[in-house]
């Protein structure tokens, strides 16, 4: 009735590889979980799309975050943790953000320099429609509009 | 005297494996529960009109207009689609599925215009961004009527 291996004990239950595999499987969770959680503005509340595609984060960007105080009924732009209430004043920025980024845009990646527009799902289309006039204005024609995957 | 005695029985305290298969088990199973729940932050590309560089002359093409209202309400060239409160916008999404087939079928790009009012709320011109990625309609412009 030998089942397989020989030997003449019973088979054993082994630790050592069912720890490999519980490590393994905890340390892709982990990555999963946390791969998301950087350089993301709490303030804002993004809106919702789920048949968006993922966002490709190999190219080389400008991210505005556009915020919403409910209470003043203002929004505000923020641009590399500076805070600014008027659009206009990211032109230059923008520009500088362009002529750098483009410089460090690696190969294989899309090489066309983009601007991200992260706005608060309350905040009035016309503050997003100002952020995408400065974008112009710095010469950026490719805009992306972030949004998350669920509630 | 006596309990040190009994603690250093052997000299030899050996390496627990039972409780760290608990604790892996537990951390484990968080981030399980976690994977659920991420939020994946996704993408909706526009271009901005008047930038294009284009070699050949174009040809004139239908243009789609979509309206926002202030209370959320969307238009498709004057027609009203959805409820102003639906975020999922059914008639909307088959609508611009069948313009995309038409535009395919014709060999003429689908190229759709949002006209959103200013004070329309923003989540709801991604609500129409997203009806428009389902339907594969990459020619998207976003604007704001002007008031005064």
């Amino acid at each position: 009735m030998a089942g397989g291996g020989g030997g003449d004990g019973e088979p054993e239950f082994q630790v050592a590889p069912m720890i490999d595999v519980l490590l393994t499987i905890l340390i892709f969770f982990m990555t999963i979980t946390s791969a998301q959680v950087l350089k993301v503005d709490k303030t804002i509340k993004l809106p919702r799309a789920p048949d968006a595609q993922k966002k490709d984060n190999q190219r080389a960007e400008a991210v505005i975050n556009v915020r919403w105080h409910a209470e003043t009924k203002k929004g505000e732009f923020v641009f590399n943790d500076k805070t600014y209430t008027k659009a206009e004043d990211l032109v230059p920025l923008l520009k500088n953000a362009k002529a750098t980024g483009e410089k460090k845009i690696v190969q294989g990646a899309n090489p066309v320099f983009r601007a991200v527009i992260r706005g608060d799902r309350d905040v009035p289309a016309v503050y997003v429609s100002q952020a995408m006039d400065s974008c112009g204005n710095a010469g950026i024609s490719d805009i992306s509009f972030s949004a998350v995957n669920k509630e | 005297m006596k309990r040190l005695e009994v603690n250093t029985n052997d000299g030899n305290v050996g390496f627990q494996i039972a409780p760290m298969i608990d604790v892996v088990f537990v951390i484990m199973l968080f981030f399980m529960v976690m994977a659920g729940a991420v939020k994946v932050e996704k993408e909706l590309n526009s271009q901005l009109p008047g930038t294009a560089e284009t070699s050949n002359a174009t040809d004139f093409v239908d243009e789609q207009i979509i309206n926002i209202a202030d209370d959320g309400a969307i238009t498709l060239n004057d027609e009203p689609f959805d409820s102003p409160t639906s975020h999922d916008l059914p008639q909307l999404k088959a609508t611009l599925m069948r313009l995309k087939q038409n535009a395919d079928a014709a060999k003429a790009p689908a190229i759709v215009t949002i006209i959103s009012e200013p004070s329309a709320k923003y989540s709801r011109t991604v609500d129409v961004l997203d009806a428009l990625a389902v339907a594969k309609i990459d020619n998207v412009t976003f604007t704001v009527s002007e008031e005064e």
